[in-house]
This record gives C-alpha cells, sequence and structure tokens, in this order.
C-alpha cells in the first residue's frame, strides 16, 4: 500500500523532503501557511508582481531551480496552503486549520520542517510599531515588493542585518544606520568553512559592497538601547557594548528613524516536536531548544522527523539537502532505514550536506551571543510582549525561587499569552541563566493550539485515515 | 536533604498542602514542618483548574467550608501579608439548568444555602440571558444566582501561601519524591532520595495520588483519579460576566479580566494523564457551541489538563488515617475554593487533636467502612 506522508512547512527543507518522498512513491500532503511554498527564504511574491533584483542572482537561481523542481511534482502532492498546523500529538495525529474548518491526518511519517523564528535582546520600546525582526522587513519586501520603512535602522548580529541592508538599498529603501554587535570578519577564523561556503560568501561580499557604495554608517558593537516614539517609531538610542554586558557611558547615539529592523540569532520552531513527545536538547546558537536528531532527522518518537532549521539552525543550503535526506528516510518503512541501500543512495546529498555544514560552522561564530549581553535588560523592559510582562516581575519571580520557565510562566504570565512564549521563550531562558547562573532545563511546556482556532472551525472537522 | 525531625510533614505543596502549613505554623509558632512535593511549583491540580469558588452547593457541610473560604479569600491579601493580592473577583456564579429535573435539584440546594444565609437567587430562562447574552436558549430552563461567588488566582494564591510559609520558617521543597515511608517508634521514618527525616505526625496533600502512598504502609482509601482538561480562549469583549456552571453540558465557564474565557470540559475517563487528548477539542467545541452560541467565533488559545481527585460520594476526605498520625486531606475537585478551612481544620486537629468541627464527622476516612456516604447534587461530575 501507498505510503502516506505530511510535512509540515514549504521552505527548501519540506519542499525537498516532499519531492524526494513523491519520487519514491509516496502520497504527500505539505502544509504550509503562507499561500505558495518558499518558506522564508524563498518566500515567493503574487506572480504579478515583477521586481526581485534586491536579491544575489545566485540565489534567486537556487530558489527558482527549487521551485520548479517543486512545481514539477506538484500534481502528486497535495499542498495546503494558507494552512495551521496547531498540534502534533504523540499519536501521530496532526491536527490542521484551514479556512473555517479544521481537519485531522493520521500519515504513515510526519516531517516538521517548521524552521526557526528570529531573536530579540528586549530593550525599552522594542514593541513600539516599526520595531521589527529583520527577517519580517525581508519578507515583506520579498513577497509585497515594499520597503516596509523610509529611513531604515538595521540592528543584530551574524550575515542576516547585512543582507537585510543591502537588499534595502537595492529595493530603493533608505538605510541609516547597521548596528552589528561583532564584525563578520569573526567568520575569518574558519577557513575551511569558507571554503566549502565560497558561493555564499561571494553573495556576502556583494551586499557588503552595496552597503559600503551606500556609504551606511556601520556602528560595529551597537546595540539598541531604546526605541523612541509612542504611536510610532521615531528614533533609536544605540549604544556601545562591551563582552560584559555593559554600556560604554557616552557612547549613546540617537538615529532617527521609522523602521528599526532587528536580529539577534534564530530560535527553532520546535514546539510541535516537543508536543509530539521528542526529546529535547538546548543549543543557544542553534535555537535553543531543538529536537534530538539523527542523521535521517529521526526524533525519539517513531514516525516523527524534523528537516532543516528545525533541527538546528543550519542555513537554507543544508536544510535542502537535509530534506531530500530525511524526506528519502520517511518514504521508507521504518525497518529498511538503516540498511546500506539508503546510505549509498544518499551519498551524493549526504556530502554536499556536510560540506555546507562546515561553511555553517563559520556562520556560527557570528551568532554566539554572551549572556552578559542581557544585563542591558532593565526592569521596566517589556521581555514577554503579549501579556506585557516586564523584566522587574520576572526577576521578582526569580527572587522568589522560582527557576524553571513553567513556574516563572504560573507567576508572572510570561508565556501565557497568543504566541504561547515563541517571543519570550529565549529571552525568558537567558536572563533566567544571567540571574542563577545555570540555564533551565525544560522549555516552557507546549500545549496545544499552536495557533489559534474558534470553535466553529474545530466544531467543523474533517478526519482523515490515511491507513 | 539533611536528615532531621519534624513535627509535621506534609507530602504535596498544592494549595490544601501549603495551607495546612501555614495555618499550623500560625497556630504554633515553632512547630518543626516540612512540606514537600515531587513536583515544581504549581504544577499539579491547583494550578490546572478553572480558578473558581462558589457558596452554591446542596450539602451543608460543602457550604459551610466555602463561606469560611470565601470570606479568607476576601482578605488574602492581609491574611498572607501579600499586597499584590490574589486577583480577587466576585462576579457571581450563575448555576444552569438545562432540564426540570436539574432545575428541581438547584431549587432544593437553593433552600439549604439560604439556611446558612448564602446570599443566592433563583433565576428563570430569561433572566439567565439577560445576564449572559452569549447564552444559548436551547432547553434552558433557568439557573441559580450569587453574586458574592468568584475567582482567584490559583497561582498567586499558591504563591502568597508559599511566601507566607517560608516567613513563619515552614521548609518547603519542591522536587522531592518520597522514596519509603514507614512506621517508626509512635512517628515516621521518611526516606528520600538523599536523605532520611523522621516525622511524628504526617498529613498526605497529594490527593489522587494519596493511595499510592497509603499502600507503603499497608492501608488503602476508595479514591480515584479523574483527568479533566481545559480550554482558554484568546482575550475578547467581555461575553461572560459571571461565572457559568451547566450541570447537562459537564462544562465550567469562566471570562478572566484579562478576557479570555476558560472552560473546564468533564468526561468520564480515568488515569493520570496532564496531557492534552487528541480527540478533546472536538469532544468539547460542540458542546461549547450549544451552551454558548455567542462565543462560536472566539478562537481557541491553548487547552491543558489536570487530574482531580474522585471519591465515592464525590466528598471531600479529612481527617486521621486507621494508623495514629497520619492523616489525610483529600480535595474531590474543590481544592482550591476550600483551601482555607480546611488548612484551619486540619492545623487544629493535627495540632491539638480537635475534632469539634462537624465537617471531620462528615468527612471521616472512616465513613467508608460505615457506609454513611451524602452526594452532593451540585456537581457538573458524572
Amino acid at each position: 500500500m501507498q505510503r502516506s506522508l505530511a510535512v509540515i512547512g514549504a521552505g527548501p527543507a519540506g519542499m525537498a523532503a516532499a519531492i524526494e518522498a513523491v519520487r519514491r512513491g509516496c502520497r504527500v500532503t505539505i502544509i504550509d501557511e503562507a499561500v505558495r511554498p518558499g518558506g522564508q527564504i524563498f518566500r515567493q511574491a503574487h506572480p504579478a508582481l515583477r521586481g526581485e533584483e534586491f536579491a544575489e542572482p545566485a540565489e534567486l537561481a537556487r530558489k527558482h531551480r527549487l521551485l520548479a523542481e517543486f512545481q514539477g511534482v506538484s500534481s502528486k502532492i497535495d499542498y495546503r496552503g494558507e494552512a495551521s498546523v496547531y498540534a502534533v500529538f504523540p499519536n501521530g495525529e496532526i491536527h490542521l486549520a484551514q479556512g473555517d474548518a479544521t481537519e485531522v491526518l493520521r500519515p504513515d511519517a510526519i516531517i516538521l520542517a517548521t524552521g526557526v523564528r528570529e531573536q530579540v535582546i528586549p530593550f525599552p520600546g522594542w514593541t513600539t510599531p516599526g520595531v521589527m525582526f529583520a527577517g519580517g522587513a525581508q519578507s515583506i519586501l520579498k513577497a509585497h515588493r515594499v520597503v516596509p520603512g523610509t529611513n531604515v535602522v538595521i540592528a543584530g548580529c551574524g550575515p542576516l542585518p547585512l543582507i537585510v541592508a543591502a537588499q534595502i538599498l537595492r529595493a530603493g529603501g533608505r538605510v541609516a544606520a547597521l548596528a552589528s554587535l561583532r564584525s563578520l570578519s569573526a567568520m575569518l577564523h574558519h577557513v575551511r568553512g569558507l571554503w566549502h561556503g565560497r558561493e555564499i560568501v561571494r553573495e556576502g561580499l556583494r551586499y557588503a559592497w552595496t552597503v559600503r557604495r551606500a556609504k551606511v554608517p556601520l556602528l560595529t558593537g551597537y546595540m539598541p538601547v531604546r526605541a523612541i516614539g509612542t504611536e510610532r517609531l521615531e528614533a533609536v538610542v544605540l549604544a556601545r557594548v562591551d563582552q560584559e554586558g555593559r554600556l560604554l557611558s557616552g557612547s549613546e547615539r540617537r538615529i532617527d528613524c521609522d523602521l528599526l529592523a532587528i536580529n539577534y540569532g534564530f530560535v527553532a520552531n520546535s514546539e510541535l516536536a516537543a508536543m509530539a513527545g521528542s526529546e529535547m536538547r538546548r543549543d543557544p546558537v542553534a535555537g535553543g531548544w531543538i529536537p534530538v536528531t539523527d542523521t535521517y532527522g529521526r526524533t525519539s518518537v517513531p514516525g516523527v522527523f524534523v528537516a532543516g532549521d528545525g533541527a538546528g539552525l543550519r542555513g537554507a543550503l543544508v536544510a535542502e539537502c537535509d530534506g531530500t535526506i530525511v524526506g528519502a528516510a520517511a518514504a521508507m518503512p521504518s525497518s529498511a532505514v538503516d540498511g546500506p541501500t539508503l546510505r549509498a543512495e544518499l551519498a551524493d546529498a549526504m556530502a554536499r550536506r556536510a560540506r555546507h555544514l562546515e561553511f555553517q560552522k563559520a556562520v556560527r561564530a557570528t551568532l554566539q551571543l554572551p549572556i552578559a549581553l542581557w544585563r542591558t535588560v532593565t526592569d521596566e523592559t517589556i521581555v514577554c510582549r503579549c501579556e506585557n510582562v516586564r523584566f522587574g516581575e520576572i526577576r521578582g519571580a526569580l527572587e522568589g525561587g522560582h527557576h524553571s520557565l513553567n513556574a516563572i510562566k504560573r507567576n508572572v504570565r510570561s508565556g501565557m499569552g497568543w504566541c504561547g512564549g515563541r517571543s519570550c521563550l529565549h529571552s525568558v531562558a537567558a536572563l533566567t541563566e544571567l540571574a542563577t547562573g545555570a540555564a533551565p532545563t525544560e522549555m516552557m511546556t507546549p500545549r496545544p493550539m499552536v495557533r489559534p482556532v474558534s470553535f466553529a472551525a474545530i466544531a467543523r472537522q474533517r478526519k482523515v485515515e490515511a491507513r | 536533604m539533611k536528615n532531621g525531625k519534624f513535627d509535621v510533614l506534609i507530602i504535596g505543596a498544592g494549595a490544601y498542602g501549603l495551607s495546612c502549613a501555614w495555618w499550623m505554623a500560625k497556630r504554633r509558632s515553632g512547630a518543626r514542618i516540612l512540606v514537600v512535593d515531587e513536583g515544581e511549583f504549581a504544577s499539579g491540580a491547583s494550578g490546572r483548574n478553572g480558578a473558581g469558588f462558589r457558596m452554591q452547593w446542596g450539602l451543608d457541610l460543602n457550604i459551610r467550608l466555602c463561606q469560611e473560604s470565601t470570606q479568607f479569600f476576601e482578605n488574602a491579601a492581609e491574611h498572607l501579608d501579600y499586597p499584590r493580592g490574589i486577583e480577587l473577583k466576585q462576579d457571581g456564579y450563575l448555576v444552569l439548568a438545562h432540564s426540570e429535573k436539574a432545575m428541581t435539584t438547584l431549587r432544593g440546594s437553593l433552600e439549604i444555602q439560604h439556611r446558612y444565609g448564602v446570599p443566592s437567587e433563583l433565576f428563570s430562562a430569561e433572566d439567565c440571558i439577560r445576564m449572559v447574552p452569549a447564552l444559548g436558549r436551547n432547553r434552558l430552563v433557568g439557573g441559580t444566582f450569587c453574586g458574592k461567588d468568584g475567582t482567584i488566582s490559583p497561582f498567586l494564591l499558591l504563591d502568597s501561601l508559599l511566601k507566607a510559609c517560608r516567613r513563619e520558617n515552614v521548609d518547603v521543597r519542591y522536587g522531592t519524591r518520597v522514596e519509603k515511608l514507614e512506621r517508626f517508634g509512635g512517628g515516621f521514618n521518611v526516606r528520600f532520595r538523599d536523605g532520611v527525616i523522621e516525622a511524628d505526625k504526617i498529613l498526605l496533600c497529594t490527593d489522587w495520588a494519596v493511595p499510592e502512598l497509603l499502600a507503603s504502609l499497608g492501608i488503602s482509601l476508595p479514591v480515584k483519579s479523574l483527568p479533566k482538561e481545559a480550554i482558554v480562549t484568546v482575550p475578547c469583549a467581555p461575553r461572560v460576566k459571571p461565572i457559568l456552571i451547566s450541570l447537562e453540558h459537564h462544562i465550567s465557564v469562566n471570562q478572566v479580566s484579562r478576557g479570555s474565557i476558560i472552560f473546564v470540559v468533564s468526561r468520564a475517563r480515568e488515569g493520570q494523564e496532564i496531557a492534552s487528548t487528541p480527540d478533546f477539542l472536538a469532544f468539547a467545541a460542540p458542546k461549547v457551541i450549544d451552551l454558548l452560541p455567542g462565543v462560536a467565533d472566539v478562537p481557541v488559545l491553548r487547552t491543558w489538563g489536570g487530574v482531580s481527585s474522585l471519591t465515592p460520594d464525590m466528598q471531600p476526605i479529612l481527617g486521621e488515617t486507621e494508623i495514629e498520625g497520619l492523616y489525610v486531606a483529600v480535595s474531590s475537585f474543590r481544592g482550591l475554593m476550600t483551601s482555607p478551612a480546611v488548612g484551619r481544620i486540619m492545623s487544629a486537629l493535627i495540632l491539638e487533636n480537635d475534632t469539634n468541627d462537624p465537617v471531620l464527622t462528615q468527612l471521616t476516612p472512616r465513613r467508608f467502612q460505615t457506609g454513611n456516604l451524602i452526594m452532593e447534587p451540585l456537581l457538573n461530575q458524572e
């Protein structure tokens, strides 16, 4: 009987997994919250919108090759756009909402390709309209061909702020400053990684050239300490911080802007994996709590796989190879995965993945955030934006002896709001580590729903028994 | 854990355990009291319930336990020296009947409530809908309402009790599991993974898990576990001012001050599983919509589960077991709302051997041998 597979997330990992599984004869359903496949990195605009020249040609070539390949097998894939998976249960059920109804799927295997979200080091005013994540601003540019501000400050660490700054400039926007915690030259220590990633390095250098030619002020070692504006962002105050998280006095600089785009690393969208019962581990640079997986993306739960960044931040190139490998493994009966045949068939994808992983070691160096940086969070700073919980309240709970994320949540409500802790999970964990000297061992318990769904939609539920 | 000698060991740091500990410390200053809990703060049933308290019951003992507890909640900030308060809200409970039979039960209960001075009143179906326009008319017969009933924050009650206990030098330890319990001399020897203590007296406040601990001492009590699940919605405009209980839908509804609506939905099930079950929402959603069509469009934010204790007569068990010095306080799913009164009564019993409170006669663990059981009619339980 034909094996059924559900892939959650249609970014590079999810698309590659779906393509591979279809080729191996599986019946594949792929579920994504966007209208069209692509994920964050390969986000597609409405076909009528033109002008994608802000991105590097090589990156666009990769995007269009993968999308074309996916298109090629799409007649054999059940693509569910604008659909949200709101729970995955240990019994293998996927609950999804689409339109005004819900549906329960029970496939033979599940591939979670849910990627990562961005991270903030909270500062007073970071919830002001006009402050957004750098990748979020980039998504608006990719999907709608609009620069979401007229005068932009970009702040963060790692390569994304530079790329977003260059793309905004190429799309005709104005960048008032680029504040990087650390120079990307930290990557230079990883010669081998740079060699393996030379294609990407070349694209990066071109982005850097764009920023340089536009004479964008580069503020290395600075981070935002205050956003100014009530109804809308008017300016940001940046200051220099040392490795101990101390703000250097006199280094404050106010820069007018109507968009502040930030990115301080990434957090894995690992809630569904945890909900399914997977064993988790914590690696702050790779995305916080991430499911424990093996080379084929198998979690500790039989039939539940993870592909791409959701299994640890590794970038789009790794994600695509990973998708192929995990898609192939999930397409096999579990007893056949460990045999020599599959490994031989996947030798090429595995070699490519290993090569790209070398480059990721270099990228990783730029994403290290000393825990002391969280000292910049003041008592008045909002940490949990859904429930408006300020750090002072969290500090109170910590001082009251509540050191686990669940206990802190029960005391001050951080993580109890709309997003279920997705925005503040990493902040509260880092602040706990800073205050107590030990990082919490457990993430906040993720529970259904990952996305809110109305009673009416739940009452209109279709149950698909795929077996 | 340091080895040591304690006057009283309380196992379970939920509302019952912490309240009993605090009352004991107040009653006898210098008493050596240890509270242990194998979970973390508020991780058990006391932190997983619908957050309500009510005086609308059909039996004198529940009415009196809750009257006393309500008065305590009204002054909790002062009693527990907790200026933040426990988010007390007294918007009332509206108990709904969707059949003549249920309505008759409500009328009977109202009489008893009035005997004890509970300010409850009889509502027609129209009265109910006037108070909560989101209610459905389907089969609705009427209800009773008491404006003094309401809600508190379970987390803040537990945190205020915990802090008050620690101020009184009560030793409260989370993540501490009792490995072995045995009688020793006139008291008990209790082994933990990292130490052994002696205790003159032991009070079990582990609710549904009480039988497991009793079994190690060779005695038993008919306490079962009943998993329940709850739903919380995203914050929305005020639609449900009082707390609702529907005896026939087996649902309670509480719109908290932030705007989220909490539904606790019961269904016949057994087990000790606190995780949400896959088919729960599909089971609950049609019932919620039938009861309150006005919330059909409200998005569900999250679900969670909890386990409560269930006794044969659905009443708490309070008192000394057949082993001298070994006490139990089992809530039978009203632990949060009765915890202040139970703390007072149990502390007097354990420290002063005060057996005067009539509740102790009605709720004694021995009643299951004599067969003298009285059911509480006002429960949305099967």
